[in-house]
């Protein structure tokens, strides 16, 4: 149907924009009024301290993204520290912000500690639905060995920046990508992803506390706590406790003498 | 209508997203949790029983007067959205915990089909009152179908389900064999 000019209504066409303006009028000052009778006080210092947060959005603090972290700062609920991404330098500008002193805590990075991924034998055949936390579900985890790296990337999943890469059947964190959040480390169903200083040169990538020869005959990369690296560091810087190397990141140089010495190549650079 | 028949055809036999396929998008977005599910059914609700009384009242008592019936459409998505966003402000002030709790869905459901369903298909109505009781019933009606699919996704969620079903094919298969269920009413 072909639609004239002579054909328009004016009158309709009159009333119609004329109440279309009017209720566009009407709301547009309803809603300046509400505005200005319902206006919220925002505390200026939530904008100053989400500047100094990384806005990764990652949640690993526990609150819905980094302007509820930083309204839990302002309320004395959380921890300058409970931030686990943000840079030092940052945290010391949020903690001018909110009137605190702050030590520092050091920056730190997650490291997968197991070598075994293929070299660990397996208790049985998993064929099933899911990632390591389903697996563990099944008799712990198809690995002979009680805290052996699954490979069915939990973590892979759980990361929020694509750090961790599931490699000959082991996990392996880029330290590059790491934002240190510690979503891994609590997703992790054996608990074997450990926080190390992000200047450390070494760690010991092995969780087993078994005695040596169990641990033989399951894991051909598995710590045998021979204590070698104990007698070689002059630092006194690496100790075995509980069968397993630990490493006094304080203490230790970096000079690497450890590693060298280990024969079952548990002692890894970073 | 009696308020009985009133609440079946609105729960039930003519289910917005069930029966009338109206707001799927929060009913597939937001039922991966039963609790984000529940917030957005009860978020839902309130803005269409808000905006069954402001758009009928509109609707009879300035557009059917003046002759501009056609413009329905128009106003409506414009007085809700005004509506939301008033609402939201309002809430942010008087009640904190409501605001927090109903959070993001509440901007969400602005422009949402579902609640300009309920406004158009309220003008068949006698009365005011039926309007604002067949939003009200409508929002409950929204909050079961997006209740018994968060349910169900949950559950779903543990199961081997085949790869190339993972995820969302096999939701849209939920919600139709769902609304299948809820045809028996009909």
């Amino acid at each position: 149907m072909m639609i004239c000019f002579q054909d328009i209504n004016w009158t309709t066409f009159g009333i119609t924009v004329g109440i279309m303006i009017g209720i566009a009028v009407l709301l547009g000052v309803l809603i300046m009024v509400i505005s200005r009778f319902f206006h919220v006080e925002k505390d200026a210092r939530i904008d100053e301290i989400v500047n100094n947060l990384p806005k990764a959005n990652c949640g690993a603090c526990g609150y819905p993204g980094c302007e509820g972290f930083a309204k839990a700062l302002i309320d004395g609920k959380a921890n300058v520290d409970d931030c686990k991404v943000s840079k030092k330098e940052n945290k010391t500008e949020i903690a001018n912000i909110l009137g605190q002193s702050f030590s520092g805590g050091e920056e730190t990075v997650a490291v997968v500690a197991c070598n075994g991924g293929n070299d660990c034998k397996d208790k049985y055949a998993y064929q099933g639905y899911g990632n390591c936390l389903n697996q563990e579900m099944l008799a712990g985890g198809r690995k002979a060995c009680p805290v052996g790296c699954m490979g069915a990337g939990s973590c892979v999943d759980a990361c929020p920046n694509v750090a961790i890469d599931v490699k000959g059947g082991v996990a392996v964190v880029d330290p590059d990508l790491c934002i240190s959040c510690g979503i891994c480390i609590n997703t992790c169903p054996k608990k074997i992803i450990k926080r190390i200083p992000k200047s450390a040169k070494i760690y010991v990538a092995c969780s087993t506390e078994c005695k040596g020869k169990d641990v033989i005959s399951v894991c051909k990369n598995g710590c045998i706590s021979c204590g070698i690296c104990e007698r070689t560091c002059q630092h006194d810087a690496i100790h075995l406790v509980n069968n397993v190397p630990v490493v006094d990141y304080s203490k230790c140089t970096g000079c690497k003498e450890c590693m060298v010495k280990c024969p079952k190549k548990v002692i890894k650079e970073r | 209508m009696g308020i009985i028949s009133l609440f079946v055809a609105a729960v039930f036999t003519n289910n917005f997203i069930l029966v009338q396929t109206l707001g799927i998008c929060p009913f597939l977005g937001v039922s991966k949790k039963t609790e984000s599910a529940l917030g957005m059914g009860v978020a839902v609700t309130f803005v269409m029983v808000l905006a069954s009384a402001i758009t009928y009242a509109i609707f009879k008592w300035v557009l059917v007067t003046l002759d501009i019936a056609f413009m329905q459409t128009i106003v409506f998505i414009f007085v809700i959205a005004a509506l939301v966003q008033m609402l939201e402000m309002v809430l942010k002030k008087v009640s904190p915990s409501l605001y927090s709790s109903l959070g993001v869905y509440l901007p969400l459901i602005t422009t949402n089909c579902a609640i300009l369903g309920v406004a158009v298909a309220n003008l068949a109505l006698a009365s005011l009152l039926e309007a604002i009781l067949n939003g009200l019933f409508c929002g409950i009606g929204f909050t079961l179908a997006i209740f018994l699919m968060s349910g169900i996704r949950e559950k779903l969620d543990k199961v081997n389900v085949p790869k190339c079903f993972k995820g969302f094919p096999i939701t849209l298969i939920t919600a139709c064999f769902m609304a299948m269920a809820f045809g028996v009413f009909a």
